[in-house]
Parts: C-alpha cells; structure tokens; sequence
C-alpha cells in the first residue's frame, strides 16, 4: 500500500510502457558485484548497488529507498561470510522479500568459492574470527571468474527466457577476463615476493594470486585503535623487511597509512578495492588495471 | 538530487514513524526536565554507560544476543544514574561537568575493554545504537509498554520527579530508546522540542512540544523517502527545522526564553 495515491494517470503511463515481460531487478550489495551482473545480463535485467566505493561495507546507514529496492529485488547479489552481517539481515526482514531471503533469490558470492583464512576450529581465542573466511574476495580474478560463472547460471535459472543471452555473455565475459589475467600476471611479475603493510586484512586474496607477501597491519581489529607497542613494532618490520608499500583502501582514513610512510620512508598507496574506488577502476577490468600499475608505481 | 518516490511506503516508513512517537512520548516530559536541570549531555552518557554495560557483560559471557544484553545494558544505566543522581546530591554545581567526564570515561573505557577482547567486536560498540528505519513492530511492543509504564509513573507523580527518580527513570527511556532511533535522534527528541517550547507554561508547553517533535519526524521520515537521504539524520534537520518554524506562532514565542526562562534554564547548573 502507498502512503500517497499515486495519480492514475501516472499509473496508466506505467502500465503501458511496461514490456510484456518485466525485466529481472537485481540487488547488489557491492559495486564489484553489480558490474559482474552488468557484464553479464547487460540490459537484461535491472541492477541497483547499494554501496559505494568510498565506504565501508561493514556498517551503512538506512534509507528508505534501499528498503525499497530490496522489496522489489528477484535476486540480490552480495559478498556474504559476514562481511554485510551489520545491515543486510535488518534490510532483508524490513523489505519483507521472501524470494530473495533465501534460496534461489539470494547469491553469496563468498559462498561459490574457497575462501582464506578460515578457521579451522571455532577458537574465539584467535581473535576477530570470521567462521566463514576473509569475506574479501573479490581482489583475486580467478575466484571473480568463479563468481561468474556460478552467477550465470543462477541467471538463467531465474530468468529463462534470456538464458541463451546469459550464456553468451558469459563466454565472452570469460574470453576477455583470462586474456586480461594473463596480461595483468605478466605485467606483475616483478611484485611476486615482494612484501606489503597494509591498514587492514582487505588484500590477502589479491596477494595470494600475485604471490605476494603481507608482512603486518597498521589495524589488525576493526574499529580497535593499534596500540603503541604494536606500532613500534610494526615500524622495526617495515623498514627492516625491504617492504613495498603500505597499503589501504580507497574509503579508509589516510592518516596511519601516512604515518607509518613518514617513519620509514616506504610509500603509502591507495587501492580501489572495488569497482567505483578511483578513476580508472570504472568496471572490474579497470579495477584490476588500477591496482597492479599502482603497485608497480610504488615498485619504481 | 534525485526524487524517489518509492520509498514513500506506508509498510517501510511506518515502523519508523511509530518508533518516532513511542520515543517522542517520554522523551517530550522528561526533555523538559532536562533543560530546566541543564543537563543537556546525560543522554549520551547514560547511552554510553549502557554500551559499557554490554561489553562488561560480554566480559562474564553473556551472549550478546538475547535477553541478557537488555538486562545488562538496563543494570549499567541504572548504575549510572544512581551515581549521577549522587553526584548531582554532592556536588550539584558541578552536575554538568561531572556528566562530560562520565560520558568520556565510558566511551574510552569500552575502547580500553575491547582492545584486548578476544572477539575483537567492533560491533559491539554499536549494539546498542539503532537506527530508525531497521524497526520492526516486535521491537516496538516492549518499547511501548515500557513508555506507557514510564508515562503513568511520571503522570502519578504529577510531572514532578526528585533526584533519584528522575535519573533512574531517565536511564531506562534512554536505554530502550538509543536502541530503536539512535543517539542522535535522541538527543533531538529530548532537547529540540522543550528547547522550542522554553517560552511556555504548563499543558500548552507539553502540547506544543509533542506537535513540534510529531510534524519533525514525520516530515523527516517523508523528505527522507523522496530525497533519498538517510533516515535518522534527516529527523535531526527537520526537527530543528520544525521547531524554528513554531516560532512563527505568537504563541510560542510569546514569552521567549531569551527573557522568561533563561534564570529557569541555566540555573540549576549556575
């Protein structure tokens, strides 16, 4: 029910520019994984992100027009492993959305695929313990492709009538994607090995495709300011490491990053982490691009 | 700036207007006792003191889900008031500051806390804080009963709430009402309408004040949808929007505080 009668006239208008089919609407919770389901449906569905680049992801605030997306969504599309764990199940319940609460409707794409740093064993000794992983995958291309093709198929299930559409967007999503992997390796071969700082744990899937090394974080806990004793020796690790960088998102507070740049000479480099984080990263392809000259830019 | 005007929906925008007015309906009373106490700042304390409650609770293994979290959160605020409402016996000059401070130390102090917390729990710090639109009517039934127990207590006592009384009731609102619209809407709700409405006396007073509180949050929520804008701090901007607005009424303004209230308003921490 709306709380305004919407003007007949307006209604009549909808009505008749609707096509015969509706269109498939897409909820993604992340701007990475609304441009996979853009490379993949093209204008075949309709797609609404919910977050931005220039923000944490943990934690959002609420607008009525998220509720609402939500509400009218045959399929979200988010991270999981808890990385939206602070808002995504308040959005689900309010939006009252029962297709995309669970089962076909809703697509985690942590879930497809082998995600790192997963604890063995449920110790709650070990620290800030994610049970399903570091949720962050989306910096390792080969887990994107993953994604992908999960995603695809999860498409064509809920819209069949474009699954040959799906399909050959998907091969030629996939064409593209191992040629620019195959690019982006080789133009990264110098940083295999070399060792990077980073401001919080958002990098391993990346450092763990292009074999490089995380040797320390400026905040190892979220939201827990590091303390000094920590900082110190994170300051002795760095200089005597021949570090490459130090590393942050696009959306974090530059300042420790800087800080720590300042005491050891090592530079500090901001990182899209998601489709949206600069000016390059204007699609997955551009994020990927970012990422590794900007690597290489801290290299020379 | 974008118009959106599916979020004008009465099922999403509902809960969050009846949170608006259930947390309206005690705070409008006890705001003005507030101002009158000038004690502006003991909301966030007392909703600081209750995080604090809930990571020391956490501490003795208390699952931060449930129950037990309310009670913890409820003990603590209590505790806190108890405290302020001895300070404010002691030391009453000093009521104001000693607030600041306690606000301080308990927010450091869950820092302090969670810095070696295994769990790590940023979220923790945020458990007790909600925000407006993720309301949901269950929540809303506790939070109602509460604040009609709250209100026919403060109806008996005719309004008139001595030390004690005052600062343990004032816990509880604040307790169950930063978890349903946040502090910054508490704060509003508390201060902006009894701030408004300094100039007058008695039921007007009261009557003005809900009206001001009501046209904010219901135009806030209403803006919110069609703006795209966030919810809760929208309600912050068009409850100080609203109460200028009243200002325009010769009958709000009439006697303004500038000249009748400010001995009333400032005294009691002079």
């Amino acid at each position: 029910m709306k709380l305004f009668a919407i003007p007949a006239l307006l209604l009549a208008a909808g009505l008749v520019s609707m096509p015969a089919q509706a269109k498939l609407k897409v909820f993604a919770c992340e701007p990475e994984w609304g441009s996979l389901v853009g490379e993949l449906a093209g204008d075949k569905v309709d797609v609404d992100v919910g977050t931005s680049a220039l923000q944490d992801v943990h934690q959002i605030e609420a607008k009525p027009s998220l509720i609402a997306k939500v509400r009218s969504a045959d399929l979200i599309v988010c991270t999981g492993a808890e990385l939206e764990v602070g808002w995504l199940p308040q959005l689900i319940r309010q939006s009252g959305n029962a297709k995309i609460a669970s089962g076909a409707g809703s697509f985690m794409a942590a879930a497809q695929v082998k995600t790192l740093e997963k604890p063995s064993a449920l110790d709650r000794a070990n620290g800030d313990v994610h049970p399903d992983g570091n949720p962050h995958i989306q910096m390792d291309p080969r887990r994107v492709l993953i994604v992908a093709r999960t995603l695809d198929a999860r498409l064509a299930q809920l819209d069949p009538a474009n699954a040959a559409v799906y399909q050959q967007r998907l091969a030629d999503f996939s064409k593209r994607w191992l040629a620019a992997m195959t690019r982006w390796k080789a133009q990264a071969a110098s940083l295999k090995g070399r060792k990077v700082v980073v401001h919080h744990i958002s990098w391993v899937y990346l450092w763990d495709w292009l074999g490089m090394q995380q040797i320390g974080a400026l905040e190892p806990k979220p939201g827990v300011p590091p303390t000094s004793a920590h900082l110190s020796s994170l300051i002795a690790l760095t200089k005597s490491s021949g570090t490459l960088a130090i590393v942050r998102a696009a959306y974090q507070d530059p300042k420790p990053a800087e800080w720590l740049s300042e005491r050891t000479g090592v530079p500090a480099v901001s990182l899209p982490l998601t489709v949206g984080g600069d000016a390059q990263s204007k699609d997955l392809f551009g994020l990927f691009d970012s990422t590794i000259s900007k690597l290489l830019g801290a290299a020379k | 700036m974008t118009f959106d005007m599916e979020g004008l929906d009465i099922s999403i925008l509902g809960p969050a207007c009846v949170a608006g007015l259930i947390v309206l309906s005690t705070h409008v009373p006890l705001g003005k006792q507030v101002l009158s106490r000038g004690i502006i700042f003991i909301d966030l304390a007392i909703a600081q003191i209750a995080g604090l409650g809930v990571i020391l609770a956490q501490y003795l293994g208390i699952d931060e889900h449930g129950f037990g979290v309310q009670i913890a959160a409820a003990v603590a605020a209590l505790a806190g008031a108890g405290l302020l409402s001895w300070t404010d016996r002691r030391w009453p000059e000093y009521q104001e500051p000693l607030i600041g401070t306690l606000f301080v130390l308990a927010a450091t102090g869950g820092l302090l806390l969670l810095a070696n917390n295994p769990q790590g729990g940023e979220h923790l710090k945020d458990l007790l804080v909600g925000q407006i639109l993720w309301v949901s009517y269950a929540q809303l039934i506790p939070a109602a009963l509460l604040s009609a127990a709250l209100l026919v207590f403060m109806w008996l006592r005719r309004g008139r709430l001595a030390g004690l009384w005052f600062y343990g009731l004032f816990a509880l609102a604040i307790t169950a009402s930063v978890q349903l619209v946040g502090v910054y809407l508490v704060f509003a709700s508390l201060i902006v309408p009894a701030l408004a409405t300094a100039g007058m006396r008695g039921r007007g007073r009261l009557a003005a004040a809900y009206a001001i509180g009501a046209a904010g949050y219901v135009s806030g929520l209403m803006l919110s949808a069609v703006l795209d804008l966030p919810s809760g701090a929208l309600i912050v901007w068009t409850l100080a929007g609203c109460a200028l607005l009243a200002q325009l009424l010769p009958a709000v303004r009439r006697s303004h505080p500038a000249q009748a209230a400010a001995e009333t308003v400032f005294d009691a921490s002079a």
